[in-house]
């Protein structure tokens, strides 16, 4: 019976093109707004670290002064001085932990005609590869020693691999940073979360750093943060020494704890190091840290902000208008066919089967107004795109579960404003229509 | 087949209350060509839409081949409908979009043969009616006796053992009615019950049977003899 109402359902829909057009336009443009939206939301709210939520933390410790909280998440400032991430370190707890922050330099290959760039880089410990599962296409991370003393070894993305080598394997070869050279030991796989939970301070919808150097070298290139950076006094650092051991917070932590048992044990070791700078006369604040999972950094740096919540509830109150124009033409539409329908009871229909035969035809429209949609979604998107320049690229588009969502969206939606109709005509006296003509 | 003991009716609109059958009896055996006439708004219409099952009657007893129908719900009613009972009407009413195929298809969908069934059935019923070679024509196409008898292949397809006819050669001319009455005659002889409403003395003398219903009942023959008694 499904396929002879689908049938039907295309018939009807022939017979009436500018009434069968109205209808899918309304659907169409309803899922559309809503798809683009959404998939924005979507987008936003995806976290690239799911797969390892129950093991990575984000660290916080409240360094802040005595007079007021510090206005990050949790009322704690969301970086550490380097001072307490160089004495994080040395704990042996995590099985991995990272301290990073942004930088950037000049870039020129060594021996090239091709004219420097400025070039978005990341200085890390070297746990930052195993620790956040990014794969390497060459060669590997650097040693432990260059996480203490200086190696100037640096790390392609793929991307930069291939602006710089044509993608050849580059591992050996020598690039030059501010005048510096460096040796590339490792290329990365093409790795870009989005939004960027590992740095969602600098801008959560930025692209991966195109190089990655070691953590020790901060001393010899005297390397200062080109991220966010704060403080709860007026600081001003007379020396590069003296901005190492300030009070500013400008480094991001992340440790990896296997399972409870260790992360009660780092907690332990958190208490006892806050404790010992209270005795050394810093940390005037109660005693406070915070370990967040991937996911709820994600939240608590608001990613997906409430602005972008409402306007995913808009999107659906206009599908809801939408869906109410398609419920008026659908009864337009349907009371035009209650001579036949009094017909088909004759023959034998029940009132069920003009129930059904009414619903399906409804969700043929439906499904015509799903494809609409999420080609207006795919416009609306590339309209976005647009206006954002960059930043938007990667969560400005649709993947397949957007596309599925779109076409069930649009069958709820279709199926919604087809009820009522539909249950008019079945309900509606099949005797009446019969009279002579 | 049919059996209908004090069956009444009525039509509730905002104002007005209208008794379409009032304590109406009626037997019909199988096998019967039974003839209705009665002035217009005397009911057989309504009269015909509760013997197909279309409605359901507001007092009163029905019994279809010996069983009591009124508390059957619409689906039972339905595929009783589909089963036994073919309706041909005075419009035709074929559907305008669905070619003479198609149309004929309607009733068998919903009694859920096989394709192969219902290419078989139709075919022969395209053949009975002399049609046979304009299956894939529109209902437009045609001429209104040709119409007519689509319907009634239509009606025939599910191999119906009771027709009802309301006024079938009404909006024919007396050739065309001619033909479709001996259509009838031949469907009769086959086996089927016929209720046929009609206004036309001729066809309804050709019956076997007639009844006369008059505001709502059935009227006595002798009854029928006296015109002053009709419209007192
Ligand atoms: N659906 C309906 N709603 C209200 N009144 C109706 C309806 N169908 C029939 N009637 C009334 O019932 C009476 C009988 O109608 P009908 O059976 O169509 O008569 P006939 O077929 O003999 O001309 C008429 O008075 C008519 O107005
Ligand atoms: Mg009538």
């Amino acid at each position: 019976m499904l396929a002879y109402y689908m049938v039907l359902a295309l018939r009807s829909l022939q017979r009436t093109p500018i009434l069968s057009a109205l209808m899918v336009a309304a659907i169409a443009v309803g899922v559309g707004a809503a798809m683009t939206t959404l998939t924005l939301n979507y987008m936003m709210s995806r976290n690239a670290l799911a797969h390892k939520d129950d093991v990575l933390y984000a660290v916080q410790l409240d360094s802040w002064g005595p007079d007021e909280s510090a206005e990050g998440p949790y009322q704690m400032p969301d970086q550490l001085s380097y001072r307490d991430a160089k004495a994080l370190l040395r704990s042996d707890i995590p099985q991995r932990q990272v301290a990073m922050h942004r930088w950037g330099a000049t870039l020129t290959r060594e021996n090239s005609e091709q004219s420097p760039l400025q070039a978005e880089i990341r200085v890390s410990t070297r746990d930052f590869f195993p620790l956040f599962d990014i794969p390497f296409l060459y060669g590997n991370r650097w040693e432990q020693s260059a996480d203490e003393s200086p190696a100037r070894q640096v790390v392609l993305s793929q991307a930069m691999n291939e602006r710089l080598f044509n993608g050849d394997n580059s591992v050996g070869q020598p690039v030059n940073l501010n005048g510096e050279v460096f040796t590339v030991i490792g290329v990365l796989k093409h790795w870009n979360p989005s939004p960027k939970v590992y740095d969602l301070i600098n801008g959560a919808f930025k692209d991966s750093e195109a190089l990655y150097i070691p953590f020790g070298l901060h001393h010899q290139l005297q390397i200062y943060t080109w991220g966010n950076y704060d403080a709860w006094w007026n600081e001003i650092p007379k020396n590069y020494q003296d901005f190492l051991n300030s009070h500013l917070v400008w480094t991001q932590y992340w440790v990896e704890l296997k399972d409870a048992e260790q992360k009660k044990a780092y907690e332990h070791f958190l208490t006892a190091y806050i404790k010992q700078q209270k005795a050394e006369g810093l940390y005037p604040r109660p005693l406070k840290f915070r370990l967040s999972r991937p996911s709820e950094w994600l939240r608590v740096n608001e990613v997906l902000a409430d602005d972008d919540r409402m306007l995913g509830w808009l999107a659906l109150a206009f599908l809801l208008v939408c869906v109410i124009n398609a419920t008026a033409l659908l009864l337009v539409k349907f009371l035009r066919k209650a001579p036949e329908m009094g017909i088909r009871r004759a023959l034998g229909a029940s009132r069920n089967a003009v129930f059904s035969q009414h619903l399906i035809e409804s969700g043929c429209i439906g499904l015509l107004g799903g494809i609409g949609g999420i080609l207006l979604a795919i416009v609306g998107l590339a309209r976005l795109r647009q206006l954002q320049m960059g930043s938007l690229d990667q969560i400005a588009s649709m993947d397949w579960v957007m596309m599925s969502a779109a076409i069930v969206l649009a069958l709820i939606a279709s199926i919604l404003a087809g009820l009522y109709p539909a249950w008019r005509i079945s309900h509606s006296s099949s005797s009446a229509y019969l009279k002579t003509q | 087949m049919l059996k209908m003991h004090k069956v009444r009716k009525s039509f509730r609109t905002d104002t007005i209350e209208t008794h379409a059958l009032r304590d109406f009896n009626l037997e019909v055996k199988e096998g019967e060509f039974i003839a209705v006439t009665g002035p217009s708004g005397s009911g057989k219409t309504t009269f015909l839409n509760i013997a197909g099952l279309l409605e359901a009657h507001s007092g009163g007893q029905y019994l279809l081949d010996g069983d009591d129908v009124s508390g059957l719900n619409d689906r039972q009613r339905s595929r009783l409908r589909n089963e036994k009972i073919g309706f041909i009407f005075q419009g035709f009413n074929l559907i305008p979009d669905l070619n003479l195929f198609d149309n004929i298809d309607v009733p068998l969908r919903y009694r859920g043969f096989k394709a192969s069934e219902r290419r078989r059935r139709i075919d022969k019923v395209l053949q009975q009616v002399g049609l046979a070679a304009r299956a894939k024509y529109l209902p437009s196409q045609l001429s209104g006796g040709q119409q007519q008898r689509i319907a009634i292949a239509r009606a025939l397809a599910g191999e119906p053992r009771f027709l009802l006819a309301d006024e079938p050669t009404g909006n024919l001319d007396s050739l065309m009615a001619r033909q479709v009455m001996e259509l009838l005659e031949l469907v009769n002889d086959w086996g089927t019950t016929i209720v046929m409403v009609t206004h036309d003395p001729d066809l309804a003398r050709r019956a076997e049977r007639n009844i006369q219903i008059v505001d709502g009942q059935v009227a006595d023959l002798e009854y029928h003899a006296n015109p002053a008694a009709l419209s007192a």
